[in-house]
């Protein structure tokens, strides 16, 4: 050992610390206040620290509407599924093709393109999606658009609260984030590899179904872990490209709950519930991209 | 047909669709936000209608303007105070914990690893009610505001600052500390002359990124704002979209997009400079792309 | 944990019973044995709902009986007297302001910020200005402690709360002689008797705020008004104002339910199922912006303020006229109205200053034209009527329902502060509401 023992966990200790303090016991947080009650004059919740003192009414009452059919919970949960489920799959629609054109065939345009994909990353989210919407307002230049070409006959109310704005609001605020992992995957594949295959007579077709792709499948799974995760959280893109009933996601309830009142606890609870099915996916994940290694290794 | 096929099955042939769908992706991605800043430049109060240009609604309005406009102007300060204030702590936080985890054998090491990575994929909103929570009811010293904020933004920059960081240390391996050693430096000094100007590239990088994420946020600088005064732009953005929106809303983001390219420019010219003393040729756009994901 | 351990622990501690508390418990007895008497209005749905009218039913006798809200509900016929604690006692008499910066909390786009400036500029001092969206996201930072607001602007709902939580300092009125501009009942409301903690802002109605130029039938016309926000023709275009307590008040006045501080489950389930009726029919949207929206024209028919439309001028876009601009409230009187208030937070820094601001703002000048230049909140002046507003043309003939007059109080309805399983009623019935379909 070049280094004493204490040294690198000595570099460690700040951050670590850190996190402990504002990460765990936060998350901890959650669940005492999730567990607590509240005061009956401010309505302040009162946090139950103390496991002792655990009270799951707030529990009972989310999974009571999250698995009895109807529940208020059930459908903003499914609803979150689907448009999460339906925004990354269009978003790896969008990103695949960009990432492997750039990666693979942007020549002298290469650095250009490459300013594109980081520029939405210095470029606010709010300020992008507040920008969408000026031009789908139905004065906006997207009707203008639809309508000179002839595909729209009278300009169309795309912010009247239908899903289909609010999911195609999710993939152009997320779809940046995912193209870069990818990009940064297919850039490196060894184009010998794509090479040999097509020497061997391959399509390009088939060189991409059967050795591009596979070779990607953890990058795809991490672009997909990477803008799935948040937009689980998102109330904001509803709220603003919406603010329709019909378009409620998991995030409007909980900030519905959590922004005071006497139902805390409740909002606090969703958090929790929230968190459980992020990491039952996180830890699907894991084991797929495990799998997929397995199988490249083999 | 045959031409189509035979294009196919080309092996050699170039892709034709790739290109276009690449452009209209990059049309789609920055032209909204290129007419967004247009607008920022209108005459009149539409954010839809082009009516003039003018630099009313950055500071000739005498009460709207983003400068005379105490609200616009404050959240401006706010999130510059932010950022900076989150580079600061954050990247020789997220650092020295790459550092550590990277060279640390022991047991402690992945946990650590799997502590900081785990702020990666927490919904923002999950980050900001559970640090809203502690604050108010367990840290009660941490008033809600500034420093509230900036705790919240340091706690989700460690991650990226960790990735960019042992990407980098990785890739350099250790042969060049312990040659130093060899040579007889001290160990402290083999991390401060080694180490650390090795690592230069990925620290500029960290704080590019850094300031980026921070300006950025709009949930965590919301749920622990302290109303008014510590509003950062996002949060600004967000509530006055929905109610009083003026082309100074328009103008805001465009400052913050500007001064943010400013700070990232800075850094990034710093930067090349770095990798030109020391010869390396490949494009530093495409390593800061490689290095952000 | 059954429910008579709940309520035994819940007596035991201090914090009593929350709504909350009473309303899950109740939740974790359905789950346990699906009670086959459940609630009172048809069960539409077995999950949280069914429990929450069963829970609200069983538990609200027994609390009421208890007496175990800790401050006393105010209502018209019950004026309530708030107590002034020794350890938060008001300012006395005669000191000199503070350096400032006075700092205000107030909701969003409520001032003219002209007028808080030229108090600065009075005063000496700075004035930082901080909004808000909903009462109880205010209330809620407020009461951790951790701001130094010194001025609010409460409704009177809350005033016992904000009281009997100590958030509120006592006002000493020899600061603010010019509450004798103001309407003489507010220097002694119901909510707050002797104006002890609070001073009027403003008065309003809820109505209906529409475009004259698009809707096709005058909500005038109309045997009953509100029946315009269900008129498919305005798909898209028609939004509730996004506050449980308004919007189903509406719903109840709309089916001729009066009591709109009722905490009958029938009633909230009915007016739930009506409001509900809205997201397939006319594909409703919620917001509070009905001042911008309905002139910029994103919406046709909007639940509104009648100040958010005499203040909706300001929002027109260059070459709309501002006659499109309408306002609907029943003719005949019996709609919601409300007033606002004025108070001064005990975390604050400067107490003499915030007592100068209250006595500013009830100022006649200041007080009009912070209503005709920015706000178009009508201030409760004496001086000010509204014929005199409708003459002086800052009413326009198209919005002159805006106008409010004393006499409108006598048969209106106030939206009043609820018992916690009360509230915990409309909540969950406003949440599903918001779930969509």
């Amino acid at each position: 050992m070049l280094y004493p023992r204490w040294m690198w966990p000595a570099f460690s200790a700040p951050a670590v610390l850190w996190l402990l303090a504002f990460f765990v016991v936060p998350f901890y947080s959650i669940l005492a206040v999730a567990m607590g009650s509240v005061d009956p004059i401010l309505q302040q919740p009162q946090p139950a620290w103390n496991p002792a003192d655990w009270d799951p009414n707030a529990f009972t009452f989310v999974f009571d509407n999250l698995f009895y059919g109807g529940g208020i919970f059930q459908k903003v949960f499914a609803r979150t599924i689907a448009y999460v489920a339906i925004a990354v799959v269009l978003s790896l629609v969008i990103a695949y093709p960009v990432a492997y054109y750039i990666a693979r065939h942007a020549g002298r345009w290469k650095t250009l393109l490459l300013v594109g994909l980081v520029a939405p990353f210095f470029i606010s989210y709010l300020m992008r999606m507040l920008a969408w919407i000026n031009l789908l307002q139905e004065d906006g230049w997207v009707n203008e658009v639809l309508v000179w070409t002839g595909i729209l006959d009278e300009p169309r109310n795309w912010l009247d609260g239908r899903a289909s704005s609010v999911v195609l609001g999710l993939v152009y605020g997320y779809v940046p984030f995912m193209i870069l992992p990818l990009y940064a995957f297919l850039d490196r594949v060894d184009p010998r590899v794509l090479e040999a295959a097509r020497d061997l007579g391959a399509s390009r077709f088939n060189a991409f179904r059967l050795v591009t792709l596979p070779l990607s499948t953890p990058a795809i799974l991490a672009g997909v872990v990477i803008i799935a995760l948040p937009m689980f959280g998102d109330y904001y893109t509803p709220d603003l490209l919406s603010a329709s009933p019909n378009t409620t996601m998991i995030g409007n309830q909980i900030n519905f709950y959590l922004r005071g009142g006497q139902l805390v606890p409740v909002g606090a609870a969703l958090v929790c519930v929230l968190m459980a099915m992020l990491l039952i996916l996180l830890a699907y994940y894991l084991f797929a991209t495990a799998r997929a290694a397995r199988r490249l290794a083999e | 047909m045959t031409r189509l096929r035979r294009w196919l099955a080309n092996p050699w042939g170039r892709p034709r669709f790739l290109p276009l769908v690449t452009l209209l992706y990059m049309a789609w991605a920055i032209v909204p936000v290129l007419i967004a800043i247009r607008f920022s430049f209108n005459e009149g109060r539409s954010r839809s209608t082009a009516q003039g240009w003018s630099f009313r609604w950055y500071w000739e309005d005498p009460e709207n303007s983003v400068w005379t406009d105490p609200d616009l102007r404050t959240a401006l300060y706010q999130s510059l105070k932010l950022a900076g204030l989150a580079m600061a702590i954050a990247v020789p936080l997220g650092a020295a914990l790459a550092v550590g985890i990277t060279r640390w054998r022991g047991r402690a090491a992945k946990p650590a690893n799997a502590l900081a990575l785990s702020t990666l994929i927490t919904p923002e909103i999950v980050m900001g009610t559970a640090l809203f929570l502690v604050f108010v009811h367990l840290f009660t010293f941490i008033e809600l505001g500034t420093v509230a904020q900036l705790i919240g933004h340091v706690t989700f920059s460690i991650a990226f600052v960790l990735l960019i960081v042992r990407g980098r240390l990785l890739s350099i391996g250790r042969v060049y500390e312990e040659a130093a050693m060899d040579l007889g430096a001290p160990r402290l000094q083999a991390v401060r002359m080694v180490l650390l100007p090795l690592l230069w590239p990925s620290i500029l990088a960290s704080f590019i990124i850094v300031f980026a994420i921070s300006m950025d946020d709009f949930v965590i600088s919301a749920f622990l704002s302290s109303g008014g005064s510590t509003d950062t732009v996002p949060v600004r953005l967000y509530s006055n979209a929905r109610a009083t929106a003026t082309p100074a809303l328009n103008a805001l983001a465009s400052l913050t997009l500007g001064l943010t390219i400013v700070a990232a420019g800075v850094i990034f010219l710093a930067w090349r400079a770095v990798r030109r003393r020391r010869g390396v040729t490949a494009s530093a756009v495409d390593e800061l792309a490689r290095l952000g994901a | 944990m059954d429910r008579r351990d709940f309520l035994r622990r819940g007596a035991g501690t201090t914090l009593g019973l929350s709504g909350l508390g009473a309303l899950l418990a109740a939740c974790g007895s359905q789950t346990g044995a699906p009670a086959p008497e459940a609630g009172p209005p048809p069960a539409t749905t077995p999950g949280g709902e069914t429990a929450a009218t069963t829970a609200a039913a069983t538990t609200a006798e027994a609390t009421s009986a208890e007496g175990e809200l800790p401050f006393p509900l105010a209502r018209p016929d019950s004026p309530v007297t708030l107590p002034i604690f020794d350890d938060n006692p008001p300012i006395d008499s005669g000191l000199e302001p503070e350096a400032g910066p006075l700092k205000i909390y107030n909701w969003i786009d409520y001032i003219w910020k002209r007028k808080v400036k030229d108090f600065g500029k009075e005063f000496g001092v700075e004035v930082e200005l901080s909004s808000f969206y909903t009462m109880d996201e205010a209330i809620a930072k407020l009461a951790t402690g951790q701001t130094d607001y010194d001025v609010f602007f409460p409704t009177p709902d809350r005033m016992s709360r904000l009281a009997y939580g100590k958030l509120l300092r006592p006002l000493n009125l020899d600061y603010i002689p010019n509450l004798a501009n103001m309407w003489p009942v507010f220097s002694n409301p119901f909510y707050d008797q002797g104006a002890r903690y609070s001073v009027p802002y403003t008065i309003y109605t809820t109505g209906i705020a529409y475009r004259r130029d698009k809707v096709k039938t005058d909500p005038f016309e109309l045997a009953n008004g509100y029946e315009i926000l269900w008129d498919p023709a305005y798909k898209g275009k028609a939004f509730v104002l996004d506050d449980s307590r308004e919007a189903l008040a509406m719903v109840l006045l709309k089916n001729g339910v009066t009591d709109i501080n009722t905490e009958d489950p029938a009633l909230i389930e009915m007016a739930k199922q009506d409001l509900i009726s809205l997201i397939d029919l006319v594909n409703v949207k919620y917001g509070i912006e009905d001042y911008t929206k309905i002139p910029e024209g994103s919406a046709w028919v909007h639940q509104g303020w009648s100040g958010d439309m005499l203040a909706g001028s300001w929002y027109l876009p260059e070459g709309t006229k501002p006659d499109v601009l309408g306002y609907w409230y029943p003719p005949e009187g019996g709609g919601v109205i409300g007033n606002d208030l004025i108070a001064v937070l005990a975390g604050g820094k400067n107490p003499v200053l915030a007592h100068h601001f209250l006595n500013f703002m009830l100022d006649e000048t200041n007080a009009y034209e912070n209503m005709i230049n920015f706000n178009g909140y009508q201030p409760p002046l004496t001086s000010l009527s509204a014929e005199s507003l409708i003459a002086d043309g800052f009413i326009p003939e198209n919005l002159a329902a805006a106008a409010v007059r004393q006499e409108d109080f006598e048969n209106a309805y106030l939206l009043l502060e609820l018992s916690p399983d009360g509230q915990t009623l409309w909540q969950n019935a406003w949440a599903e509401f918001k779930a969509g379909v």
